[in-house]
């Protein structure tokens, strides 16, 4: 449904995003993680046709962007991040400018009106002013413009920031809903809600992907490196070489009071050498937990960065 | 053509949704209304030469200019400043509307908020009717004439919004553009040396081109000026548009 091949974005000699391509089949919602900065906002706009990228191809629902940016329009409903909306509108009249915008057919603009209203929950809003609602019914509102012409594919760039939880559980359930029927792709950078709407995830940084499957696949990759949680007190200062030098351990991260995580090979068990390196150094051994990888630590293993992070281009 | 008129219509709800359009309207009207009484007692007057009363309505004062010079960058400041501030630019241009529809709709709202603006002065021309023996095809050219010129103006205008999204500078800009264009042709009466350079000013020269309207000549040299020059300001607003989408 999407096809994007070596899409590029350079801002002033700055790549903002670097050489991306991913494919989405018809009814995958595909999450895009990362954090900010990263090229997420960038690279939908692009895909929306908003903005022509510098290199790269992008084929949304059999219409090619360079052949036909106006036909890939079309395809697309997206909702921006900011919630953009004419606050001097009511929700009706909102509806019906985007309607019109969107070749909407003249008689079929009741029942979709009517049809978008209903998922969204706005009905009982539909005669009030768009600038006096509520941050969670502004998105639904939005939500529902991006709908209102069937489009194949939904964008929808951090659909839940800036709501209370009670809205962001709504928002999601109607995101799953919508993934029934549409081909949808979001941006965030919570990673639970990842783990709850989306089927695959694609994880950027830097403008480029970092990793990409499912939310189980990522976690699997990282269970190969395991880990080990050890506190051993009076090791202040030591302890990270020390262990550094056991056998198998291919990383170790001071949390200080103490408490280290102790990376190894797969296949080595490390926790004698731990047990006997404490016993010789005369450290206490007060905490020894193996720990299985989250999808956090796929996060921030992937997209920690030493240097200061590259500014998005917007 | 219906996205057009649907971007039409957005702008003229947001035009009267906000208190900025019946300030300039009633300021508008007050002003007519004082030249209206001025002319009112010009024709009282029994010492007054003969002349059409009603040039003095178009362009024949400082006010004409003054007002038009202030008024046309309020009516275009918004246009695409605010949607570019707001982000609703973003939405309009993923849906299946080019940047020339967009500019399109909203010159259109803009042009049709101006010819409401002078709407009430019609009732002058009729209340001067039916009380004199004034010729009317001069009243109708003038119509044109101020028509044409705030083709022109708008145009400028609504070039303008697109450079930023602060509605402020937007009119800003507006206006040093709008005093620029008026004053080009005014500098002609400054120079006496080059004739061909007086000759030029002289073409663009826009106090004689309404003089000329409310005289009731249509010279179609000023109609091809003020369109041409309109149209190449939407033309520069379209292209402003498709390089500066991103905020």
């Amino acid at each position: 449904m999407i096809e994007v091949e070596g899409l590029t974005k350079v801002f002033v000699d700055q790549p903002v995003v670097d050489d991306v391509s991913f494919f989405v089949p018809e009814g995958q919602v595909l999450g895009f993680l990362g954090p900010n900065g990263a090229g997420k906002t960038t690279a939908m706009r692009m895909i929306t046709a908003f903005l022509p990228p510098t290199a790269g191809r992008i084929v949304v629902a059999g219409v090619d962007l360079d052949a036909d940016p106006v036909g890939l329009r079309r395809k697309v409903g997206y909702l921006p991040e900011n919630v953009p909306l004419y606050p001097e509108l009511r929700v009706e009249e909102y509806l019906r400018f985007r309607a019109a915008v969107e070749e909407v057919p003249r008689s079929e603009v009741g029942d979709r009106l009517a049809e978008v209203c209903d998922r969204c929950m706005i009905q009982d809003v539909r005669r009030q002013v768009v600038g006096t609602l509520s941050k969670g019914y502004r998105q639904r509102v939005a939500l529902a413009g991006a709908l209102i012409h069937k489009p194949a594919v939904l964008i929808l760039d951090e659909p839940t920031v800036g709501l209370d939880p009670n809205q962001i559980i709504k928002v999601r359930e109607l995101i799953i809903e919508l993934g029934r029927d549409h081909t949808v792709v979001l941006s965030t950078h919570i990673l639970p809600e990842v783990e709850q709407v989306c089927e695959r995830v694609a994880i950027i940084d830097r403008g480029r992907i970092v990793a990409d499957g499912t939310p189980d696949q990522l976690r699997s990759r990282m269970v190969g490196n395991p880990r080990l949680l050890v506190e051993l007190r009076g090791a202040d200062g030591d302890g990270r070489e020390a262990l550094l030098s056991l056998p198998g351990v291919t990383g170790v991260e001071d949390r200080g009071a103490c408490s280290y995580v102790v990376e190894h090979a797969p296949g080595s068990d490390p926790r004698e050498a731990v047990f006997r390196l404490a016993v010789a150094r005369g450290w206490v051994l007060s905490a020894m937990t193996t720990t299985q990888a989250s999808l956090e630590d796929v996060f921030v293993r992937l997209t920690t960065r030493e240097e200061p992070p590259v500014a998005e281009g917007v | 053509m219906t996205k057009i008129l649907a971007i039409v219509r957005r702008e003229l709800i947001a035009y009267f949704s906000s208190p900025l359009a019946y300030i300039v309207l009633t300021a508008f009207l007050l002003m007519q209304g004082y030249i209206f009484s001025i002319i009112v007692s010009f024709l009282n007057n029994p010492t007054t030469q003969a002349m059409t009363p009603l040039r003095l309505f178009f362009g024949g004062t400082v006010f004409f200019w003054l007002f038009l010079l202030f008024t046309v960058p309020v009516i275009t400041m918004r246009l695409l400043a605010e949607e570019r501030r707001s982000g609703t630019i973003e939405v309009l241009l993923t849906s299946p509307v080019t940047e020339g529809q967009v500019i399109a709709g909203k010159f259109l709202a803009a042009l049709l908020f101006y010819v409401v603006l002078w709407l009430p002065t019609v009732i002058y021309v009729v209340l001067l009717k039916q009380h004199s023996s004034i010729d009317l095809r001069p009243v109708a050219a003038g119509y044109v004439g101020v028509l044409l010129i705030g083709f022109l103006f708008l145009a400028v205008g609504t070039f303008t919004s697109t450079l930023t999204n602060n509605q402020l500078i937007a009119a800003i800009l507006a206006f040093a553009a709008l005093v620029a264009l008026f004053s080009i042709g005014l500098i002609e009466q400054l120079l006496v040396s080059s004739s061909w350079i007086r000759d030029a000013l002289g073409y663009m020269n826009l106090w004689t081109h309404m003089d000329d309207y409310a005289k009731g000549i249509i010279d179609t040299r000023h109609v091809v000026y003020e369109l041409s020059v309109g149209l190449l300001f939407l033309f520069l607003a379209t292209k402003s548009l498709e390089v500066k989408k991103w905020r």
